[in-house]
């Protein structure tokens, strides 16, 4: 019975991450036994796809690349129309540890938000490493996201997220596409949701590379800024 | 010297619409983005069959553009609105593009595990007979 009415899905995007993907879903189903994970396989070219079945996840497979939003957008789509009541985004990269999932659902429940966020940078694990560009750029749009939000947000990037119900249909609907983890922010306001940053560990990642390098982070954060700037002026959505 | 531009000019306009026209008759070109092109040619065309009144009087007094240059910034005009039409329309299909695919994965999901459920009769038992 407590299976119908507290149905979980882990949503795992993944593009070219055979060598993270198993580990991934197997800790997941290691820590929390009554979560389902659906595995996004983004038209990955290897074999993320078949490890990821024999893992034993649900695999959804796009047809080409989508990029994270498109990838994403698509997972809350199969967690709404199942019927799904709460959805956890989870790195197919294994930055994210499974273990740390319970803090972010105590927060949903707890705290009555529809999105909880699990933050590097709260709590006494603000010892996470990263560059010191990086950083920066992280602090700046923190401070913009917080500003247009009206509360404090540590980590707009993190991609460590639990979604109650009306979270997922916001998102299933309107996703954005090109930066998607600070943006889905502004969405989520501007619908008038509420959101909680909850402290978690982040591993450093089994596999791959950050979707940002060094070259790029400049670039990164000029177009990030105009969009997060274009959002505020979107008429709201849904 | 303003003869030869306005048969140039006049030659290329009716080119432009000529074509225009032979890719909508063909279906090659949709009607609705062929409006902006076909209004390139008629007005290049206009321009070079009256230039004294469309531009030595009027456009020229206020804007202050010679002939020539007048005709191509006009061109320039329309070329700019037709990109910028073709970025709407890519932006529109790009976004569904992305629905197509994103239903189609789950779609396929869906089929996948109803296949597993219910298997079609004659691919129950491969090894049997």
């Amino acid at each position: 019975m407590d299976r119908l009415t507290k149905r979980r899905l882990a949503i795992v995007p993944a593009y070219n991450e055979e060598r993270s993907v198993t580990k991934v879903v197997e800790e997941i189903k290691h820590s929390l036994p009554q979560v389902e994970t659906l595995v996004v396989n983004d038209g990955s070219t290897d074999l993320t796809s078949e490890k990821a079945k024999a893992s034993g996840a649900i695999v959804l497979d796009l047809p080409f690349n989508l990029g994270i939003g498109g990838a994403m957008q698509a997972g809350y789509k199969y967690a709404y129309e199942k019927g799904y009541n709460i959805a956890i985004q989870v790195d197919g990269d294994g930055q994210h540890d499974p273990k740390e999932i319970p803090k972010l659902l105590e927060a949903l429940e707890e705290k009555q938000v529809d999105l909880a966020i699990g933050s590097r940078f709260i709590g006494d694990m603000a010892e996470y490493k990263t560059s010191a560009m990086r950083m920066l750029g992280i602090s700046i749009l923190s401070k913009v996201i917080s500003f247009i939000v009206g509360q404090k947000v540590t980590d707009p990037t993190s991609g460590f997220r639990a979604a109650n119900r009306k979270a997922i249909q916001l998102f299933a609907s309107n996703y954005p596409q090109d930066y998607p983890e600070p943006e889905a922010l502004i969405f989520l306001s501007k619908s008038g949701l509420k959101m909680l940053e909850v402290p978690v560990k982040m591993n450093q990642r089994y596999a791959g590379e950050s979707s940002i390098t060094k070259v790029r982070s400049i670039y990164y954060m000029v177009k990030i800024l105009l969009a997060i700037f274009v959002d505020c002026f979107k008429r709201k959505s849904v | 010297m303003l003869i030869k531009i306005q048969i140039i000019i006049g030659t290329l306009s009716v080119i432009l619409f000529v074509i225009t026209f032979e890719m909508i008759r063909k279906g090659r070109l949709r009607e609705e983005y062929s409006i902006l092109w076909l209004f390139t040619g008629v007005a290049t065309l206009v321009f070079s069959l009256w230039p004294q009144f469309f531009l030595s009087q009027f456009i020229t007094r206020i804007t202050g553009l010679y002939y020539l240059s007048a005709v191509v910034m006009i061109a320039f005009f329309f070329l700019l609105l037709i990109v910028l039409h073709f970025s709407v329309v890519i932006s529109e299909l790009t976004d569904r593009n992305k629905e197509l695919a994103q239903r189609h994965a789950l779609l396929e999901l869906e089929f996948n595990e109803f296949q597993k459920r219910y298997p079609p009769p004659d691919a129950v038992s491969p090894s049997g007979h």
